[in-house]
């Protein structure tokens, strides 16, 4: 039986056990900030054989909070977001002013190079629109930043 | 899409009657087709570098199999591929691109301008697919996870746009497990190839997110010397490996012997798997592929708490302290005139160091509300004051610059005036004293450790087996408090009640280590069971302590320590020892090692000289 479930998992988009999103159902644009990690115990054990425990899939998940991009491994910001402990490290580059996640989130959102160091200080101005509290979940972060965004004249294009 | 749509539309253009397979022009030299390096790494067939399945296929999946049974027929699998590949609307295609396009090369089949043009999902994936550069990806040991001490490796791949690597794709191979193995049973079927294994590509940032946060790995970027058409023969290949069976060997057939198949298919002829390799230790790969001269940049990616510790030491010990309990009090800390009292740049430290804690501390637990809303604060307060340069974080020594992994070691001592000359062999890995470079401090892994020893006139003895010997001294500081803790089983020679015989024993515990700059000091509990013919119990139980210190001098690596333990019989033994290792370049060292064994009413000194040489 457990074979089959494997099977199965492989061959469709698997959605991992984890995948109920704190806050709401489905995909996870429930997630909070700070959302925290589990399962490290069951980690250090894969890491003996360098198992991948259960979904091992051929570029089927995006490891969104249950959200299944069905083979989709190119983000927009919106997906981006909804990962796993991405938001958290988001939120600390935009109080820093820069890093690899904002870079990210910059290029998922279709932010030309040029534009990029602007962009980022812009958002890091704007840090206490865009994360309102520590309880702010990654749909609203989303929403705070293309509200930003709009109301920056070289940044106007960019939000949806 | 669009493009998906634009190729399609350009296969049904292209497709004329012209086109269609022409007759083929010579007979065609199977043998020397089979022989291919190309051919034999798409086909991924045994060349003797394992002893399972020689000269058959390792893919244990009849999906990747044309012909029946063209695992174990690559004539077969070739005469089926060539039948099956050849016709323009073929589904094989569709499966095999990498295969295609090789026999279409060597038989000189008719130019196709589209010959994927019914291939939706296989052009779709590779529209999606980066194919910047290749990047070999090593994260390396961390502490306190003995079996993570020999490395993983995966690959990267990065679009050609700089963009970050966050959205770059990782190459995994694995085993696939079901997470309700107990781990003995776990570390068995891994040894036992009764785990399968897959490839599987996931975003990077997940990797990133396991090795460099989670798990606290640092993690080495290789980037790879693969140009555009070698990158493209590797990616084409990983289609035709989507969702196919391997058998997962833990020693040999791993994560990282895969990657070295991946290497032959990209740059055939590169040799990396001509020979024998008995077990596949990622940092020998890593070796490997160097050697073979696909690597050209090496980066080093810092873990969370590397990172931590190195905001911690821009900070005067009294800020450190204030910074400790701004991430348990930060509204009522930020408010405080001790904290105020420091200037911006200062706070702005001391605010990203207690950032950075409080993170690392909670990033296994679950969400919670205090630590949520402390992150939080803190993230504001870094917000509003000005960034201050800090120093690059030091790069440590790659780990392919380490010692090589197996050790072979010929010295000679005294023991109680007796003179004696010893040999010892170690298959893997690394211990407190060896030559430092590459490695962790304070983290000793052995498997397979062997000491035999000849006194004149005596029959050469067992000295000491180590089956296994793990050591791990993780330092606690201000800001972690960790658990050190060491195991160690075989057989040594020990004084038991008249004479010194072999005896068979398990002893381990757990501990606290620290660090003063270069010193580690540690406590450890020691717990013992043994197994000893002298005594009337089948097997005797003990308890005691050990303390010491290891000091990694410029030169020279220095250790001293004391144990002692009771046995429930009554007897009792205790040890004191100093150790001094002075590596010779890199694969040799010179090793002095002072023991005084103790037990009761008597007690031995021993003095020995050892030359170690490591090798590969």
């Amino acid at each position: 039986m457990k074979r089959i479930l494997l099977a199965t998992a492989l061959l469709g988009a698997s959605v991992s056990a984890s995948a109920v999103a704190p806050g709401g159902p489905g995909c996870g644009w429930g997630n909070m900030l700070f959302e925290g990690n589990n399962g490290l115990p069951m980690h250090l054990l894969a890491s003996l054989v360098n198992g991948t425990s259960g979904n091992a899939t051929f570029g089927m998940t995006t490891g969104t909070n249950g959200c299944d991009t069905s083979g989709n491994l190119t983000y927009s910001g919106k997906s981006l977001l909804a990962m796993n402990g991405v938001l958290e490290e988001v939120a600390r580059d935009v109080a820093m002013g820069e890093g690899e996640a904002l870079t990210a989130l910059s290029v998922a959102m279709g932010v030309e190079a040029t534009d990029r160091g602007h962009f980022n200080a812009v958002l890091h101005n704007n840090f206490d629109s865009i994360f309102t509290s520590e309880n702010v979940t990654a749909a609203e972060v989303m929403a705070n930043i293309e509200s930003v965004l709009k109301a920056d004249d070289a940044l106007a294009k960019y939000s949806a | 899409m669009l493009r998906v749509v634009l190729t399609a539309l350009l296969g049904a253009l292209l497709a004329l009657p012209g086109s269609v397979l022409a007759t083929a022009p010579a007979p065609i030299d199977l043998q020397q087709l089979e022989q291919h390096p190309r051919w034999q790494a798409l086909l991924h067939i045994n060349r003797g570098a394992t002893l399972r399945q020689r000269g058959n296929s390792y893919v244990a999946d009849d999906a990747f199999f044309l012909a029946d049974n063209g695992r174990r027929q690559p004539r077969a699998e070739l005469r089926a591929s060539i039948e099956q590949l050849a016709a323009p609307q073929s589904p094989a295609r569709c499966q095999f691109p990498a295969r295609y396009r090789f026999l279409a090369e060597q038989l000189q089949w008719p130019q196709e301008m589209a010959p994927f043009a019914h291939c939706d999902e296989y052009l779709e994936w590779r529209a999606e697919i980066p194919t910047g550069k290749a990047v070999l990806i090593f994260p390396a040991a961390y502490l306190n996870s003995p079996s993570s001490m020999f490395g993983h490796t995966l690959l990267r791949l990065d679009s050609a746009e700089d963009q970050g690597v966050w959205l770059s794709w990782a190459v995994n191979f694995g085993a696939l497990t079901d997470g309700s193995d107990n781990s003995i049973f776990y570390i068995y079927r891994g040894l036992a190839g009764g785990y399968d294994g897959y490839f599987s590509i996931v975003p990077y940032v997940t990797k990133i997110q396991d090795y460099a946060h989670l798990e606290n790995r640092d993690m080495w970027e290789y980037e790879l010397t693969l140009d555009d058409d070698e990158l493209s023969w590797l990616v084409d290949h990983l289609w035709e490996l989507k969702d196919i069976r391997f058998d997962y060997y833990f020693f040999d057939e791993n994560c990282s012997f895969r990657l070295l198949e991946l290497m032959e298919v990209a740059r055939p002829g590169i040799g990396l798997l001509d020979s024998l390799r008995f077990t596949e230790v990622p940092v020998n790969t890593v070796r490997s592929i160097d050697d073979a001269g696909l690597i050209g940049s090496r980066h080093y990616r810092a873990s969370k708490s590397r990172e931590l510790n190195h905001l911690a030491d821009q900070l005067s010990p009294a800020a450190r302290r204030v910074a400790r309990r701004l991430a348990d009090r930060p509204e009522q800390v930020i408010a405080s005139a001790d904290y105020q009292s420091y200037s911006p740049e200062q706070r702005r430290l001391m605010a990203q160091t207690a950032y950075e804690y409080l993170r690392f501390s909670h990033r296994t637990q679950e969400r919670n509300e205090s630590v949520a809303r402390r992150s939080f604060t803190l993230l504001r307060e870094i917000r509003t004051l000005p960034a201050s340069a800090l120093p690059p974080l030091p790069t440590p020594d790659a780990p392919e610059d380490g010692h090589a992994t197996k050790m072979l070691s010929a010295g000679g001592g005294m023991r109680d005036d007796n003179g004696f000359g010893e040999l010892g062999l170690r298959l893997t890995y690394h211990d407190w004293f060896d030559n430092n470079p590459g490695f962790l401090r304070g983290a000793e892994i052995e498997g397979l450790n062997l000491r035999l020893r000849k006194e004149e006139s005596q029959r050469p003895v067992l000295e000491s087996l180590q089956l296994v010997n793990i050591r791990s001294l993780a330092p606690r500081s201000a800001f972690v408090k960790p658990t050190s803790w060491f195991v160690t089983g075989g057989i040594e020679r020990a004084f038991t009640t008249e004479r010194r015989r072999a005896v068979r024993y398990l002893e381990g515990g757990p501990g606290l280590s620290w660090r003063w700059g270069n010193f580690h000091p540690y406590a450890l509990s020691l717990f013992r069971i043994e197994n000893n013919s002298d005594w009337d119990h089948w097997v005797e139980a003990g308890a005691g302590a050990r303390l010491g210190m290891l000091w990694y001098a410029p030169g020279v690596t220095l250790g001293a320590s004391a144990e002692g333990y009771y046995l429930t019989n009554d007897a009792y033994r205790h040890r004191a020892t100093l150790t001094a290792s002075v590596p010779v370049g890199r694969n040799n060292a010179l090793r002095l090692d002072l023991v005084r064994d103790g037990w009761r009413d008597d007690h031995d000194e021993e003095i020995r000289l050892a030359w170690r040489h490591y090798f590969r």
